[in-house]
C-alpha cells in the first residue's frame, strides 16, 4: 500500500493540502497548525489530532515537510514542521487540482 | 517519495522505539497542554478545560495508536510481539517446552548428523580442481563368468595410453609405497604411508605444493635425483613446520632424499579408503616420490600394479569430452595390438574420481538417510500431538482473543510464529547433537569410510538445517491452526482422529525401523559366527617393512629380503612368549589381496579361458600360527626354503575345481603366471589346506594357492604370531626387539590382534547396524511417549465421562478395558501398516544381509509383537489412571 493511493481519498487529500497551506505561511508545531486552520476557516474546519499527527508523519515520508525539535517563545520544547521545496510545488498542484474540482462540481450543480 | 529517508525513519522507529515513543508522547502532551491553556484563557476552570481538551482530543490512546500506525512498523512490531509471546509461552510451560525442544532436537540432530556425512561423502565436490573431469583408468578383463573385472594397469599399458591417447589434458600413474622417514641417518625412523607418483599427478589434481616446488618430469627418470614431497601434517609434526628444511636432506629408509616441497594442508591423495583395499594405500598419504619407469618397464605388460588417473580435456573436437568417448578411444587403442580372439575380452574402463571414492558406500548412506527421515517424521508427529494438546489447553485464551476481534489470520500467524521459536530452539539443539553425532558416527568406522576428511558443517548442511526448521515451523503452525479451527467449530472428534492418525504413523514407522534393525543385527550375529577357516584368537599381527629406496627389483633384492625375514622368523620362533611364528604378505581380512593366473600342467585351456587363484605368500609356521587345517599332504618346511625350489599348497576349492578331489591334487604341477621370474619351472603341489575366507566373512573363499616366502620374497611381511597367554599385545616389546636385532632400518606398524583385524573387517556392517538400531530405539521411545501422551490427554478430556460411567456402576476394570481397546485399535492399525511397509522396504537391505531373508518371518513377528507390547504398555498406564478417577471429583469439576 503506497501513501499515494491514500491521497486519492478526498478528505485526506484535503487535510494534506490544508496542512501544506498552513505551513506555507511559517513553520509551526502541531497545535499551531490545528489552530491556524481553525482560525482561517473561522471555526468551520477543525482538525482532530488523531488525523493530524498521522498526516504529518505521512507528509514527512513523502519529503514535503520536515520536522525538527525547537524551543518555543515560552521556552518549551516543541516539534516544528517546515514546508520543503517539494512540498511547496505539491501545494501548487494540489491547489490547482482542487480549484478545478470545485469549478467542475459548481458547474454540475448549476445545470439543475 | 524519498525511500532512503523513509527507511531511516522506519528503522529508527523500530530500533529506537523508546526514543520515538517519548518524542511522540512529548509532542502530544504539548498539544494537549496548549489545547487546555486555550480553554482556560477563555475562562474555563482547570478541570473543565482538561475535560474539554480530552473531548477535543478524542482519546489520547487512540491518537497514539493511529500515530503508531502511521509510523508504519505494525507488521514488524507484531512479529516481535509474537516472538516475545512465543518465548514467554515456552518459559511458562517448561515441561512442554523441554519435551518439544528435546524431541525436535533429537530428530533434527540425527537427521543432520547423517546428512552431514552424506554431504561430505557424496555431495561435496572432491577437494581438487575441476574434479568432475578427473577419472580413474582401469584395465578391464572379461572373467570366466562373462563379466568384466577391473584391474590396475601395467607400466607397459600405462606408457601406451599416455603416449597415444588424445582425450586427456594430463595423466598420471601412482602406486603405494611404504616409507620410513627420519631427519638424519641415525635418527629413529617413523613408518609413513607413501606413494610413488608421476610428476603430472599434481597437474591432474590441480594442486601445487604450499611451500617449495613439485618434482619435475626431468627428475622422474632412471638415475634421476632422489627427491620427495611431504604432507603439511608430517611437516608440522616431524620438522616443526620449518621452511629451512625445504631443499635439504631427509632420509627415507636408508637413502638420502632432497625435500623439494610441502603439500597444502589437508592434501593426502591417494587416501586409502577411496581406492580398492588391495592397493594398500595408507589412510592418508604423507610422502610422495617420483614414479620412475626403467627402460624395461615400458614394455612390461605382466605386472599390473599401477593406478592411473587422467583429467579429460575441456573440449574434444566439436563437443565436450565424455568419459565414455575416452573409454572407447582407449579400448580401441588397446585392441589394435591384440590378437583377434582376445579383443572382446580386454577393454579400459573409466570411473569418475567421485564415484570411485564413494560408490561403495552410496547405497548404505542413502538408506541411512531414509531411516533417519523416519525418526524425524516420528519426532515431528510427536511434537505435533504435543502442540495440538497445547491448543486445547489454550482454547479459552484463543477464544477470548478471537472474541476481542483478533482476525483468524492474525491468530494463525501468531501460532506459526510461536512454533518458529520452538523450531529455532530445536534446531540449535539439533545442530549441537549433529556436531557430536557426526564424531560418534565417524568413530564407528575408523578409516574405512571414504572421504571422511571431507565431512564438516558447510553451507549445505546449514541450509538444510534452516530449511528443516522452517518446514517444521510451517507444518506445526498449520497443524495447530487447523486443530484450533476445528475446536471452534466443535469438531472434537476430528481432532482426536488427527492425533490418532499421527500416533498410528509413529507406531508404523518405528516398527519398520525396528524390523530393519533386527534384520541387520541378526545378520551381524550370523557373520560373527562364521568360521573363517583360521583361528584369530591369541594371535598378534604386525607389518614389517624393509626400506626400499630405488625401484622394485625382486630378482635383484629378493634373496636379501628373503634372508632377512628368514632370520626374523627364526628369532621370533625362539621367543618364549610366542608359540608359533608365521607371516604372510597379504593378511586375511585386512583388505590386502593378491591374485594371479594359474595353469595346472597337463590340462588344455581354450583361448580366452583364464583360471585365476588368490595368491598367498607365507613364511615360517604360518599354518600352525593361524591354525589353518591341513587336509592332505604336508605344510611348508625348511626343505622348501631357498629361491630355487618350487613348491605350492592349494586349498580345497582349488583342488576340487582343478583335480576333482584333495588327494588327487598332491604331486601335480602348476605353472604360476605371477612369478617374478617368468622362466621359473612349474610348482609342485605338496599339500592341501582348508578354505580360508580372506576378503570378508560373507564371501566364499576363492580358489587359493600358497607359495613359500623364501621362494617369492618381497620387502614386506605381516607377522602372524600365536602367543602363549591371553593377551597377544603383551608380546609386542619382544617382537620389536627381534625386528631391531635383525634390521636396524626395518619399520614395524599396524600392530593389532588378529581378532581386531577380523572385527574391523565388519566395521561397515557394524556401522549400519549400530545406527539403524539406535534410530529404531529412539523411534520406539518417541512412539511410546507419543502414544502415552495422546492417551493421557484423551483420559484427561474424558474424566467427566469416565466419572459418570463409574458413578453409574461401571467397574474400574471395564473402564481400563475400554481405554485399552481404544489404544489397541490405534496400535493394531499402526502395526499392520508397519508390517506392510517393512515388507515393501526391507528389500533395500538385501545386499547388506547375510544368512537372513529380507522378509524373515520370525523377525517380523517378533518385532511386531515387541512394538505391540510397548504400545499396550503406553496405553495401559493412562488407562489405569482413568480407572482411578474418583467420580465425585470428576463430576464436581464442571
Amino acid at each position: 500500500m503506497t501513501p499515494l493511493d491514500r491521497s486519492r481519498d478526498v478528505v485526506q487529500g484535503t487535510l494534506d493540502m490544508l496542512v501544506l497551506k498552513a505551513l506555507s505561511l511559517a513553520p509551526m508545531h502541531g497545535w499551531g497548525i490545528t489552530n491556524r486552520i481553525q482560525q482561517i476557516s473561522k471555526g468551520v474546519l477543525t482538525v482532530n489530532p488523531g488525523s493530524l499527527y498521522p498526516a504529518l508523519e505521512r507528509l514527512q515520508d513523502r519529503g514535503w515537510i520536515t520536522g525538527a525539535w525547537e524551543t518555543t517563545e515560552s521556552g518549551r520544547k516543541a516539534k516544528y514542521y517546515t514546508l520543503s521545496a517539494a512540498g511547496r510545488r505539491r501545494l501548487g498542484t494540489e491547489t490547482e487540482a482542487w480549484r478545478r474540482m470545485v469549478a467542475a462540481i459548481e458547474a454540475v450543480l448549476r445545470t439543475s | 517519495m524519498n525511500l532512503p529517508s523513509v527507511a531511516r525513519r522506519r528503522l529508527r522507529a523500530l530500533f529506537r522505539r523508546s526514543i520515538v515513543d517519548r518524542e511522540m508522547n512529548d509532542e502530544l502532551a504539548f498539544h494537549f497542554e496548549l489545547e487546555k491553556q486555550e480553554r482556560m484563557r477563555a475562562g474555563a476552570s482547570s478541570a473543565e478545560a482538561h475535560r474539554a481538551a480530552v473531548h477535543a482530543f478524542g482519546g489520547v490512546d487512540q491518537v497514539k495508536e493511529e500515530y503508531r500506525d502511521a509510523l508504519g512498523i505494525r507488521p514488524l512490531e507484531n512479529l516481535i510481539q509474537d516472538l516475545r509471546y512465543g518465548v514467554r509461552m515456552l518459559r511458562r510451560n517448561p515441561l512442554f517446552a523441554t519435551a518439544a525442544v528435546t524431541t525436535l532436537g533429537l530428530g533434527l540432530g540425527a537427521t543432520l548428523a547423517v546428512f552431514n556425512v552424506v554431504n561430505g561423502v557424496l555431495l561435496r565436490p572432491l577437494p581438487y580442481r575441476e574434479p568432475e573431469r578427473i577419472n580413474i583408468i582401469w584395465a578391464a578383463l572379461r572373467g570366466d563368468d562373462g563379466n568384466f573385472w577391473t584391474l590396475p594397469l601395467s607400466s607397459g599399458s600405462y606408457s601406451d595410453i599416455e603416449r597415444d591417447s588424445r582425450s586427456f589434458e594430463a595423466m598420471a600413474a601412482f602406486r603405494a609405497w611404504p616409507y620410513a622417514i627420519a631427519e638424519s641417518p641415525d635418527a629413529e625412523r617413523e613408518a609413513v604411508a607413501g606413494a610413488r607418483v608421476s610428476p603430472a599427478l599434481f597437474d591432474v589434481l590441480g594442486v601445487a605444493p604450499a611451500v617449495g616446488r613439485a618434482f619435475t618430469r626431468e627428475e622422474a627418470v632412471p638415475g634421476g635425483p632422489n627427491v620427495a614431497l611431504i604432507s603439511h601434517g608430517l611437516w608440522q609434526r616431524k620438522f616443526g613446520g620449518s621452511r629451512d628444511i625445504i631443499g635439504k636432506r631427509i632420509y627415507l629408509g636408508d637413502a638420502p632424499f632432497t625435500l623439494t616441497g610441502v603439500m597444502p594442508p589437508g592434501f593426502a591423495f591417494p587416501r586409502g579408503a577411496e581406492l580398492p583395499a588391495p592397493f594398500q594405500f595408507g589412510l592418508r598419504t604423507d610422502v610422495w616420490t617420483p614414479l620412475v619407469f626403467a627402460a624395461s618397464d615400458v614394455s612390461n605388460y605382466d605386472v599390473q600394479n599401477l593406478v592411473a588417473v587422467g583429467k579429460l580435456k575441456d573440449r574434444c573436437g566439436a563437443g565436450e569430452c565424455s568419459a565414455s568417448a575416452a573409454q572407447a578411444e582407449l579400448t580401441e587403442l588397446l585392441r589394435r595390438n591384440l590378437p583377434v580372439s582376445d579383443q572382446p575380452n580386454s577393454a579400459y574402463k573409466l570411473v569418475s574420481m567421485a564415484d570411485q571414492a564413494a560408490d561403495r558406500v552410496r547405497r548404505p548412506l542413502v538408506m541411512l538417510l531414509g531411516a533417519v527421515a523416519f525418526v524425524l517424521a516420528i519426532a515431528g508427529a510427536n511434537v505435533t500431538t504435543l502442540l495440538i494438546g497445547r491448543v486445547h489447553a489454550r482454547e479459552r485464551e484463543l477464544a477470548v482473543r478471537s472474541a476481542l476481534g483478533a482476525a483468524r489470520g492474525r491468530l494463525a500467524r501468531q501460532l506459526v510464529t510461536e512454533n518458529l521459536v520452538l523450531c529455532v530452539l530445536g534446531m540449535a539443539v539439533g545442530l549441537t547433537l549433529a556436531f557430536w553425532g557426526t564424531k560418534v558416527m565417524l568413530s564407528l568406522v575408523p578409516g574405512s569410510l571414504p572421504r571422511a576428511d571431507d565431512i564438516g558443517f558447510d553451507w549445505r548442511v546449514l541450509s538444510v538445517a534452516g530449511l528443516l526448521a522452517l518446514i517444521a515451523a510451517l507444518a506445526f503452525g498449520v497443524a495447530t491452526a487447523y486443530a484450533a479451527r476445528l475446536r471452534f467449530t466443535r469438531a472434537q472428534v476430528s481432532v482426536s482422529r488427527t492425533r490418532r492418525v499421527l500416533v498410528m504413523t509413529e507406531v508404523a514407522l518405528s516398527l519398520i525401523l525396528l524390523i530393519g534393525a533386527a534384520l541387520l543385527t541378526r545378520s551381524f550375529l550370523r557373520l560373527q559366527q562364521v568360521r573363517p577357516g583360521f583361528d584369530p584368537s591369541q594371535t598378534l599381527t604386525a607389518r614389517v617393512s624393509l626400506p626400499v629406496a630405488g625401484p622394485f627389483q625382486p630378482l635383484v633384492d629378493g634373496p636379501r629380503w628373503g634372508a632377512t625375514f628368514d632370520q626374523l622368523m627364526a628369532r621370533l620362533a625362539s621367543v618364549p612368549a610366542i608359540a608359533a611364528a608365521g607371516g604372510t604378505v597379504t593378511l586375511p581380512m585386512s583388505g590386502a589381496y593378491e591374485a594371479g593366473g594359474v595353469r595346472p600342467v597337463g590340462k588344455a585351456y581354450e583361448e580366452g579361458e583364464n583360471p585365476i587363484a588368490q595368491v598367498q605368500v607365507v613364511a615360517g609356521d604360518y599354518f600352525t600360527a593361524t591354525r589353518i587345517r591341513l587336509i592332505a599332504g604336508r605344510v611348508f618346511n625348511v626343505s622348501d626354503d631357498g629361491p630355487v625350489r618350487a613348491s605350492m599348497i592349494v586349498n580345497r576349492r582349488f583342488a576340487r575345481e582343478h583335480y576333482g578331489s584333495e588327494a588327487d591334487a598332491l604331486g601335480r604341477e602348476v605353472r604360476a603366471l605371477f612369478e617374478f621370474d617368468p622362466n621359473r619351472p612349474p610348482r609342485v603341489i605338496v599339500g592341501v589346506v582348508d578354505d580360508v575366507k580372506t576378503v570378508s566373512l560373507d564371501a566364499d573363499a576363492p580358489p587359493q594357492v600358497y607359495v613359500p616366502f623364501s621362494q617369492h620374497p618381497v620387502y614386506e611381511l605381516t607377522l602372524v604370531l600365536r602367543v602363549r597367554g591371553a593377551d597377544p599385545l603383551a608380546a609386542v616389546p619382544a617382537v620389536r626387539q627381534a625386528v631391531r636385532e635383525v634390521s636396524s632400518s626395518a619399520t614395524v606398524k599396524e600392530i593389532r590382534t588378529f581378532e581386531s583385524v577380523v572385527a574391523d573387517s565388519l566395521a561397515r556392517q557394524r556401522f549400519i547396524m549400530t545406527l539403524i538400531a539406535t534410530f529404531a530405539v529412539v523411534a520406539l521411545v518417541l512412539a511410546f511417549v507419543g502414544l502415552y501422551g495422546v492417551l493421557a490427554l484423551i483420559v484427561g478430556h474424558r474424566r467427566r465421562e469416565i466419572g459418570v460411567r463409574l458413578a453409574l456402576g461401571a467397574s474400574p476394570g471395564n473402564v481400563v478395558r475400554g481405554m485399552l481397546g481404544e489404544g489397541a485399535r490405534v496400535v493394531a492399525v499402526g502395526v499392520a501398516i508397519g508390517l506392510a511397509g517393512a515388507f515393501a522396504l526391507t528389500r533395500v537391505l538385501s545386499s547388506m544381509l547375510y544368512g537372513v531373508s529380507t522378509t524373515d518371518g520370525s523377525t517380523f513377528v517378533g518385532a511386531a509383537a515387541f512394538v505391540g507390547l510397548v504400545a499396550i504398555l503406553a496405553t495401559w498406564l493412562p488407562a489405569r489412571r482413568a480407572s482411578q478417577v474418583d467420580p465425585r471429583t470428576a463430576l464436581a469439576l464442571e
